[in-house]
């Protein structure tokens, strides 16, 4: 209580900056008088009575220091004593003060973006959902293929058999046509369960929202909630827009609501415009993913944990249900399991993509940041062997060593905190960037990041930690210091710069491993993008069409495919022409299909699975797919070929153990089909994956409402036929839009487009590291030498030529600097052996960077080394 | 070293503390010759370290002071007891003195009478 008032009027003190030296001087003065009175009462001479009285009263000056440590809080009058004093130092050195401020702040920067990012999957995977990390997904696992998500029946039985956790909300994300025919538009929207707002907590900002029993019965009621940024941008956010309808893959929906300003969906960074029953699957998609086929698995399923439950708990009712699907409906859901996770441990997905770049970018960044701190750590080394004779001259005087490190840490901590300052701009500037940037393609993406106070106080963290870090050479060095020994030596011996090599030399390893890192990064990335899918996608351009508004039965399907192939074949710069179901590399996927084989009785439970694509004959033709045996499908009028199919390799390896295939039969749910050709293998869902069996069914034997228009143009501007194909489809209907027109090679772009993101970055600060790193050894090495100027100076005066001299400087320094990328070079090999065990040792990486690291470090040691080199000996003599 | 001081300001306050009862409010130099005629050379060479220990005593509210006239007509600050510095007072007078008397039980017994 006494002391808590004692430090409560200390901070009043502090604060009000109360100098009341007037008073104790005034309080002396008399006192002081006083006692002469006394003494000259005493009989003493009064020149005789004021020195007793002073020697009585004592030291002054340390009673007054005794005075104001009692006053005030003396520990920040010290340290503010101290920002002062560093923030004067550092105005006296502006350069090397800037070069420490923009890299510390581009270090902290791009760290606090990526951590915003981050942080927001971790705390915020959903904008506006109040708790949001509180939900987990309920992803069922399959003990083969990973992790197929959900089906519609699957969801209403899990809905009611996992008591632990609340309100089970399933939803698929689907691209829509919006608008009239002739004037549609690619909408991305969410299908899902009644309870899917209700769930999340969300409000609407006008109307109404979902009502569970709008999602209780399939093709109940045509209703739709919009986002608010459709509800701006298509309605001036005028509330009669509830109530209007919006054409949707031609069907009329109500629109009843307009949900929350920020509210984007359950699938972040992926951004959503409409939200509508699931009920409304057959309806909207005319049954194509069908919602009482319990294999059709597209449904996500996120839920949250009631109050005093477990994950565990959870987790196994999960699996008990999932047990229990499984002994019920063998066929679907057989050697599928459940499995609780949270947001950031999505296993599939954009946030998947998303998290692990993520997770290996901060990491990187983290290193890059430690770099930046080794190279501050130099340059604050290489300066304070010049304030020797000044640390000396304080410690002299009587600082303690806790003074002088307090005062190197402080100048320090101020540099360090004005980086992080200038980086938290960075950082606010960054994500805004992102936000607002218009994302390529008809993907839509949208991070929902900002910086808060979160984010800010990561960024100061980083500050502090950096500030710490680059303090501790410099400070340890000059606490040490002898000041007799540093006053006597003046500044003309060398002063020993091990530790400035050392650093020099952590700070190039530290830079190779991060660019060995990035090179191999990007590598990959590369390689992914541009492995060989197996199929030919330049040349290729992609248009779809829709049928579904046009009451089409199989035969009308079948003639419209029909006469727009002969139409686009007769272009003169078309060289084949098809229609699919799907396009490989779908951000969407492709779906899967249970079927029989002839003459195979599969040993484990389930059924036989393999990607299905609906193609038209010239279909592989046109990708570049090669049949290896067999032919392609019979012609589109052919009425009389019995129902085919075509496998791919991987197809016959794993279900008819590589056994002839043709002439085999196979039976999906509706149709039995022989199986007529063999193709190779290609890519299906994704870059780099396992090979997966897939079956081609022909259009002639199942024709579509919807088409994929697949053409291989001979010219080699495959963008120019974009037109033509509009003309053509125009006669064939007037009414009939064409939408989704891209290249093949742009549709692979946005299937790549998340993976690219760290990759950019990668690409841009690669460079920037190298930058980093020849500035502090162009730093170091330029401050060494100009330390030396007198030791060059008496060896040129000797008669060495300045060649020799630059070659001696050159050879002192990338020892170090060898040594350096020499650590860097294996540590990076074990983390390469670590994160990419699959891959060979990539060569043109591995020598590649040390060889342009060794370039870029000579260059930035021979230009201060040269310039030493040509001074005049006798000027450098004269030099102090 | 550190201790001795701390000692040596402790008892310092309580001598202000008993002053101030004793003699009310009082001027620094006033408390100083008081405590110098009790207590002898305590303060004999350093009267100046009288005055932090004021500002302690004043800053946790056991003291209050104000500017007055001295006796030869001068400026001076007066210092008074507050009622929590009397309290205080009471308190480490009660403290002081059991302190004093178990040790000075322990100076008197002998060496038979521990046994």
């Amino acid at each position: 209580m006494k002391s808590l008032r004692r430090f409560l009027a200390r901070v009043r003190n502090f604060l009000a900056r109360r100098r009341d030296d007037e008073r104790l001087r005034e309080e002396i003065e008399g006192h002081i008088a006083l006692q002469t009175e006394a003494n000259l009462r005493a009989g003493l001479s009064p020149v005789e009575a004021r020195r007793q009285a002073m020697l009585k009263f004592g030291g002054v000056e340390a009673m007054k220091q005794d005075y104001r440590a009692e006053r005030s809080l003396l520990f920040i009058e010290h340290l503010l004593g101290d920002l002062r004093n560093a923030a004067r130092t550092i105005r006296r050195m502006p350069g090397l003060a800037t070069v420490i401020i923009v890299s510390l702040a581009i270090g902290i920067g791009v760290n606090t973006t990526i951590f915003s990012w981050i942080q927001m999957i971790l705390f915020q995977p959903m904008p506006a959902v109040s708790g949001a990390s509180n939900f987990l997904l309920v992803e069922p696992r399959s003990d083969t293929s990973g992790y197929p998500g959900a089906s519609w029946l699957e969801y209403r039985d899990l809905q009611t058999q996992i008591p632990s956790l609340r309100d089970l909300v399933a939803s698929q994300m689907v691209p829509f046509n919006v608008g009239v025919p002739g004037q549609t538009e690619r909408t991305h929207g969410q299908l899902v369960s009644g309870n899917y707002f209700s769930a999340l907590g969300l409000k609407a900002t006008i109307g109404r929202f979902i009502r569970p029993e709008e999602a209780e019965h399939l093709g109940a009621e045509p209703v739709v909630v919009i986002s608010y940024d459709y509800w701006q941008t298509r309605f001036r956010g005028a509330p009669e827009a509830v109530g209007q309808t919006l054409r949707v893959n031609d069907r009329d929906l109500i629109i009843i609501g307009v949900a929350p300003r920020e509210f984007q969906g359950t699938l972040v960074p992926l951004k959503f415009e409409l939200w509508v029953p699931a009920t409304m699957t057959p309806a909207l998609l005319g049954g194509v993913r069908d919602l009482e086929d319990r294999s059709s698995r597209g449904f996500s399923l996120i839920g949250m944990l009631k109050p005093g439950t477990t994950r565990q708990q959870a987790h196994a009712e999960l699996s008990t249900a999932m047990a229990q699907l499984a002994r019920n409906y063998p066929d679907a859901s057989a050697g599928i399991g459940g499995e609780i996770l949270s947001f950031w441990e999505a296993p599939r997905g954009p946030q998947r993509l998303l998290i692990s770049g993520l997770a290996i970018l901060q990491g990187v960044m983290l290193l890059l940041l430690l770099a930046v701190c080794g190279n501050t750590a130099n340059l604050m080394l290489a300066r304070g062997s010049t304030r020797q004779r000044e640390m000396a001259v304080r410690v002299a005087l009587g600082a303690g060593r806790w003074r002088i490190v307090s005062l190197v840490l402080s100048e320090n901590m101020l540099l360090a905190l004005l980086g992080a300052s200038l980086g938290a701009a960075f950082a606010v500037w960054g994500t805004t960037a992102l936000r607002i940037a218009p994302m390529i393609g008809a993907f839509p993406i949208l991070f929902p990041t900002k910086v808060d106070a979160f984010t800010l106080a990561f960024a100061m963290l980083l500050g502090a930690a950096c500030g710490l870090i680059f303090s501790a050479p410099p400070a340890l060095h000059l606490a040490r210091l002898d000041p007799q020994d540093a006053l006597r030596s003046g500044s003309n011996t060398p002063p020993r710069s091990r530790a400035r090599k050392v650093l020099m030399g952590v700070e190039v390893g530290l830079a190779s491993v991060v660019l060995i890192a990035a090179a191999l990064f990007l590598q990959s990335f590369r390689s992914a993008s541009q492995t060989d899918p197996r199929f030919r996608p330049e040349g290729v351009l992609l248009a779809a069409y829709d049928l579904s508004g046009r009451n089409p039965n199989e035969a009308s399907d079948r003639e419209f495919a029909a006469r727009l192939l002969e139409r686009l074949r007769s272009l003169p710069d078309v060289e084949a022409a098809a229609i699919a179901s799907n396009v490989p590399l779908d951000l969407h996927g492709i779906p899967r299909r249970s079927f029989t084989v002839q003459g195979r009785r599969r040993t484990e439970p389930g059924q036989d699975q393999a990607i299905c694509n609906t193609v038209t004959p010239g279909y592989f033709k046109v990708m570049g797919i090669p049949l290896l045996e067999g032919t392609d499908f019979a012609d589109m009028r052919d009425k009389a070929a019995p129902k085919q199919a075509i496998v791919n390799e991987e197809f016959v390896r794993r279900y008819l153990n590589g056994a002839n295939a043709l002439g085999r039969r196979i039976q999906t749910r509706t149709q039995n089909l022989a199986i007529i050709g063999v193709a190779r293998n290609s890519v299906y869902d994704a870059f780099g994956e396992p090979p997966q069996p897939a079956l081609y069914f022909s259009y002639r034997d199942r024709p579509q409402d919807r088409g994929e228009i697949h053409l291989r143009t001979r010219g080699g501007n495959e963008a120019a036929l974009t037109s033509e194909t509009r003309a053509v489809l125009r006669e064939l209907d007037p009414m009939l839009p064409l939408y989704d027109v891209r290249t093949l090679s742009q549709h692979i772009d946005r299937n790549l487009y998340l993976r690219r993101i760290p990759a950019r970055m990668f690409a841009v600060l690669g460079p920037l590291l190298l930058g980093l790193a020849a500035v502090g050894i162009y730093a170091v090495v330029s401050y060494a030498v100009a330390r030396r100027t007198r030791e060059i100076g008496v060896r040129l005066a000797f008669g060495a030529t300045s060649s020799r001299v630059v070659l001696q400087i050159i050879r002192e320094n990338l020892g170090a600097i060898a040594q350096g990328i020499a650590v860097g070079w294996l540590l990076a090999l074990l983390i390469s052996l670590h994160a990419f065990p699959n891959s060979s040792f990539n060569s043109g990486v591995f020598l590649g960077v040390p060889a342009l690291l060794l370039a870029v470090a000579t260059l930035a040691c021979w230009l201060p080394a040269r310039r030493a080199s040509q001074i005049d000996p006798m000027a450098a003599l004269r030099h102090e | 070293m550190k201790q001795k001081t701390d000692v040596l300001q402790g008892t310092l306050a309580l001598m202000v503390l008993k002053t101030l009862d004793v003699l009310g409010p009082q001027h620094g130099y006033g408390i100083a010759r008081r405590i110098e005629q009790i207590s002898g050379d305590l303060l004999a060479v350093n009267q100046g370290t009288l005055y932090p220990v004021l500002l302690k005593l004043e800053q946790e509210g056991a003291i209050a002071s104000e500017w007055g006239a001295s006796e030869n007509n001068r400026r001076a600050r007066f210092y008074r007891l507050t009622r929590p510095g009397r309290k205080q007072l009471q308190a480490e007078t009660k403290d002081w003195e059991q302190t004093a008397a178990i040790i000075g039980r322990f100076f008197d017994a002998k060496a038979e009478d521990l046994s």
